[in-house]
Formats: C-alpha cells, structure tokens, sequence
C-alpha cells in the first residue's frame, strides 16, 4: 500500500498532539501547584496503578470502573461520528441522552415486565425519543434551513428543563429528601458483567457491538456511503442523485437514537433511580471522542478510554494533590485545538504526499516502458 | 392572573429589566454579527463570556479598579478570538471546534484558573465590592421625565455603550473602509483577494472584535449583573445570541431588535416564576423556546423571499 507512510505519519501526528496537549497541562501543573510531581504521577499513572508501601501494583477495580466510565460516551462518540460525518454539526447530543436516560427511567420504573424484556424495552424506548428530539433540529435545517447548531444547542435547554420539571413535579419520589424518581424495578436495572461494584455493566458489551454495528453502516452500507459522501462534497452528493434531505435528516436521527440508546443504559446500569439534575456532559465528550477518532467508529473505543483514562486521572489529581480536576477541560481543549488542525505538522504530511507520489510515477514509467498495464 | 401579568409587564421595572437583561446578549450578538460580516463563524462567545468575566472581576481586583477590570476582560476576549482564529486560520482546524475547544476552557477552564489565582471554588465570593461594580448613570433630562426615565435612565455605563455599539457597528460596517472591507471578505472572499484585500487579516479584525463585544458582555455579567463570577453564570447566553444574530438576519439594528425579544422572554421567566402555581422549570424553557421559534419564522421568511425572487426570474424569462 503506498500510503502506508501517511497513515504511520497520521499516527505520530495524533501522537504529537495528544504529547501537546498534555505538555501544556503539565505547564498548567507546575505554574499551579505545590506538588506538581505527586500531581502528575496521579494524574498519568494513577487509574491504573495503586501506590502502596510495599510496591506499586496494577490496579484492576480501577481499571474495570475507566471501562464503566466508557460506556455513555462511546455511544455518545459514536452519534458525533455519525453527524459529523455527514458535516450535520448537531451539538444536541446532551439533551437526547438525558432524555433516553430519563424515558428509560421512567418506562423501567413504571412497566411490569420480565427481565431481559425489560431492559430491551427501556433501552429502546430511550433510543427512539433520542432520535425523536434530533428529528426537529434536522427537520429544521432540511426543510427551512435553520443552523442545526444554533437550534440543537436550544434543545438542550427545553429537553433539561422539561424534564426538571417532570423530575419534580410528576415522577418524584417525596419521601426523599433529594429529588428522585422512585426506585427502578429490579427487573429494569442492566447487571454487571462481574458482579464487583465497578459498574461494568452489560451495557459495554452493548456498546462494543454497536460499535461493529456502526462501522459496518458508515463503510459498508450505501446508506453511510452517502452520509460519509454528503459530510465530503454536498454538491457533489446532490449532483450524483442522493437524497441529501432524507441523508441528513437520518444522520441526526441515527445519532439521537445511539445517544438516546447510551443515556437510558447509563441511567440503568448505573443508577438505581433517575437523579441527574442537568446536562449529563457526555455530549460534549462524545465530540472530543470522535474528533480523537477522526469520525470513524472503529477508534472510538479507544478515544473513549483515553478520555475516560484521563478523566479518572484527574479526579484522582484532585483527591490527592491541590491540583482541581477541572484540568480535564484544559486537556480536552487543547487536544481539540491541536488533534483538528488539518495544518498541524502539514509540512512533512506534504512531503511524504510528493514522496509518494514520485514513487508512483516513477513505478509507472517502468511499467509503461515494460509494456504493461497498471492500475 | 393574565390581567396581573400584563399589569407587571408595563410596569417601568419590568421594562427597566428587560434593557438590563438584554445587554449582555446584545454584547455577545453585536460580537457574531461582526464575525458573520467577514464569513467567520466564532461559536466560542460562550466560552469567552465566561472566561472574561472572570478576568473582568480578577483585573478589577487586582487594581481596585472596575475600569482596568472591563478593559482587562476586553482584552482577554480579544485573545480568546484571536487564539480561535490563528488555530482556524493558520492550522485549518474547524472554527466550530476551535469554538467549541474555548468553550470547554469557558466551563472548567475557568474554574481551574479561579482556583489557581485565588484559591477559591466556583465563585468568587467576596472579591467583587461595590466600588468594583460597573457604575451605573442617571441621564440629565430623560431622568425626570415620569415612567421613561424610570425605564431608560440609571442603567450601568456598559448598558448604553451595549446599545451605543449597536449604532456605532452599523456605522463601521456601513461607512468605512475596514467595514467594506469585512462585508466583501464575508460576500466573496476571492473577488476581495482580487482588489487586494488580505482576507485572513481582515478575518483577524473581525474575529478579533467579535472576542472583544463578547468580553464585554462578560464584564457586564460578572461586575454589573451577577456581581461576582460563578460558574454557572452566562448560562447560554453566549449561544442564545448566535440565534439573535441568525434571527436578526446579521444586521445590528436587526440583531438588537431580537436581543430585546430575548431579554423581554429572559426577564419575563423571571417575572412569571415569582408567581404561585407556575413551574419556574417550565417558564425556564421560554427563553430558548422562542429563540427556535423566532429561529423558524426568520427560515421561513428567508425561503419565502427566495421562493418569490425565483418566481420574479422565472417570469422573466
């Protein structure tokens, strides 16, 4: 393959930035704390390994609750790659994941069900009022041409408040002191893979499924082929014959439904009755995650654990060092900044472009000297 | 309980309210009309707000001075865009990342940096005194007139600059070289390369004064609206004026026009959740509710007007 070198490059760049970004919070460390050697140790090496008198020694209960953490945020990375692919920026994915979590909430406190069943159910109906929220910002920008942007980052905000006042005024449980829901049934609740208090729920089975589910769809389906294709040139896309109206629309639809799907098992494995009080903040993480992976679904698993890695690192800087776990947004935005430039680096990219190519014309000429056909 | 509401909302208060709720919108949304002018999209007004109001009240601290305070959060809005644009310009990442990646530092950045400086959580307590607060102006005439002058005087200085720079945007857009300058860049920046103009520096320019409308909307909410910083303080507001540009068709006087509807539906959720039997939660969706609505009536009006000057053409041919 002669883009093998590009690809080797696109590796090392994505290391560059990630080795960036985590050099300016290093920067941010040292500027701010007391201990910034005990902080980054924390923060680096912390998630996975326990610091103990007698030595240091890999930390598994940590390591299952990083896969735990994973669980809402590849889906959530999952929808982003999706929209983005199709260049659709819906920034709804906060409000269709609070949302699928609170319909699934509600569906696996008040249905009487079997087990199994269940959670099928919940999990669905989460999924479909996910993909029935983005509906109106896609609608909205094939039908009339509204930002789906400025209106989907609107939604958020109605979905939250609404569902507040449904929380508070509906659903709660009052013989609690906190606003809550009543309890789900246990017949609703995801189980853990191992039963070890880690949260390592079914639900990461689930979600490394759909991760195959979608990478199938994005690249072997016409389908995704038109969503990847509209993403690339929408002139093009029209020009050609696809129905870039329906296209879109389904884009923003498939991603309401994964983020949806991953709130309402979040809610169900994790919890034991619906407590979240505002955006969960897996939205904008499920961006992060597929800009990491560069829109494609076979890396999101990956991104996610780095960030739920980093994530986990920081809480544990906050415990027990001075430094505030807040880092992690100073992370996230400089790897945004760094991992997105197309211009980062873009020198030896073209160097290794004209490489290449010299390569094949001169393969070519030999070729064509020795009479033969080339592809 | 309609007849009280519509008592409550030609009270002088309400109205008086309603300005005050405006500015920091309208500061943010003069700020996108500038970018959008020049062919930029700058998303991060959010993140900006929230980081400059925090420097607002830091500088101001630091100095015992609410003025280096303001200018102190311009200039770090100017920074913010400039750090967008050089990322967007130079290294081509997507200014909707780069928006988004200063938005972040907005939400935990700012916490992070208040902890650094000051050691304190989440808000800033104590650090904002009255003297640090942005002084408010009563206006010589219109003050003694009854009702009006209730409405229109005593506002903070930074409110009627809001809607100075309102009259002053239009003026640069629409009288001034740099202002041609910006509408070609944002129109056609390939017949603008070809006059001459340089249109990444034009782009700085307007992101650039884009981050500093945004910084001052933030020394508006942080020294004047909430005194004080707190985390969850812009609430949005930084979007919400995305959408009254987009609602004011990018114009200033349009955009002002839409920022007023959004401080009337802001300031009306907090008229009506002070009522018994209403659910302060609902009343909370009305601000954004309206901005999609208002988002749709603008669509439909644009692709109407479309639809008519397509029919025009296809007459005459």
């Amino acid at each position: 393959m002669s883009d093998r070198r590009l690809i080797v490059f696109n590796l090392l760049r994505g290391v560059a930035a990630i080795s960036l970004a985590l050099a300016v919070a290093a920067i941010f460390i040292f500027i701010s704390s007391d201990e910034p050697l005990t902080a980054l140790k924390y923060l680096l090496v912390g998630p996975v390994v326990s610091f103990k008198a007698t030595g240091n020694v890999f930390n598994t209960t940590s390591f299952l609750t990083i896969l735990a953490a994973m669980i809402p945020t590849i889906f959530s990375g999952l929808a982003v790659c999706v929209m983005f692919s199709a260049n659709q920026f819906n920034l709804g994915g906060e409000g269709a994941i609070m949302l699928g979590g609170f319909v699934g909430a509600l569906l696996g406190i008040y249905l009487d069900l079997n087990t199994g069943l269940h959670q099928v159910v919940c999990v669905l109906a989460g999924a479909v009022a996910g993909g029935l929220i983005m509906l109106i910002p896609a609608i909205l920008k094939v039908k009339l041409g509204a930002s789906e942007m400025v209106t989907s980052l609107m939604m958020n905000y109605v979905v939250m408040f609404v569902i507040l006042h449904f929380l508070n005024f509906v659903f709660a449980d009052r013989s609690k002191g906190a606003t809550q829901t009543f309890p789900f049934l246990e017949t609703a609740r995801i189980p853990e893979i191992i039963s070890n208090g880690t949260k390592l729920t079914w639900g990461f089975v689930v979600a490394l499924i759909f991760v195959v589910i979608i990478a199938l769809f994005m690249y072997r389906t016409k389908w995704g082929y038109a969503i990847r294709m509209i993403g690339i040139n929408q002139s093009f896309a029209q020009y050609s014959g696809m129905q870039v109206g329906t296209v879109i629309i389904l884009s923003q639809v498939i991603g309401g439904m994964l983020s949806g799907m991953g709130g309402s098992i979040e809610v169900l494995g994790r919890f034991s009755t619906f407590l979240w009080r505002e955006l969960p903040g897996y939205g904008w993480l499920g961006i992060t995650i597929a800009i990491l992976a560069k829109n494609n679904p076979i890396f999101v698993p990956f991104a996610a654990f780095f960030i739920a890695y980093l994530n986990k690192g920081c809480n544990l800087m906050a415990t027990y060092s001075d430094v505030p776990s807040e880092m992690i947004d100073i992370i996230q935005a400089a790897i945004f900044l760094f991992f997105a430039a197309e211009q980062f680096l873009a020198k030896y990219r073209q160097r290794i472009v004209v490489r290449n190519a010299q390569r094949d014309l001169a393969l070519q000429e030999t070729a064509a000297s020795q009479g033969g056909i080339n592809s | 309980m309609i007849g009280d509401l519509l008592l409550s909302i030609f009270n002088s208060d309400f109205l008086y309210s309603v300005i005050r709720i405006t500015a920091p919108i309208l500061f943010a949304a003069l700020g996108a009309v500038i970018a959008e002018k020049a062919g930029v999209v700058n998303i991060g007004l959010e993140g900006i707000m929230m980081i400059s109001a925090l420097f607002g009240v830091l500088f101001g601290y630091w100095t015992q001075s609410w003025l280096v305070g303001v200018i102190g959060a311009l200039v770090i809005g100017v920074l913010l865009a400039l750090l967008i644009g050089f990322f967007a310009f130079e290294l081509k990442t997507d200014i909707i990342l780069g928006g988004i990646a200063v938005n972040m530092l907005g939400a935990g950045g700012t916490i992070f940096l208040l902890d650094m400086f000051t050691g304190m959580r989440g808000n800033t307590g104590a650090l904002v005194t009255r003297e640090l607060l942005i002084p408010t102006v009563d206006i010589p005439l219109i003050q003694s007139i009854p009702y009006l002058g209730q409405v229109l005087s005593g506002h903070s200085v930074l409110t009627y600059l809001a809607f100075l720079l309102v009259w002053l945007i239009w003026v640069v857009l629409y009288k001034t070289p740099l202002g041609l300058n910006i509408r070609a860049v944002g129109e056609n920046p390939n017949a603008a390369t070809s006059i001459g103009v340089s249109v990444q520096k034009i782009q700085y320019i307007a992101i650039g004064l884009s981050g500093a409308m945004a910084g001052l909307g933030g020394a508006f909410m942080s020294m004047y609206y909430s005194q004080g910083w707190n985390s969850g303080m812009v609430a949005g507001r930084g979007f919400i004026a995305l959408a009254a540009t987009a609602m004011g068709r990018g114009e200033p006087v349009g955009t002002m026009l839409s920022s007023l509807l959004f401080g009337l539906a802001q300031a009306l959720r907090t008229k009506v959740s002070g009522m018994q039997g209403v659910s302060s939660y609902l009343v909370s969706v009305i601000p954004y509710l309206v901005t999609i609505i208002g988002l749709v009536l603008y669509a439909i009006s644009i692709k109407n007007k479309l639809k008519k000057r397509h029919a025009v053409t296809e007459g005459a041919e």
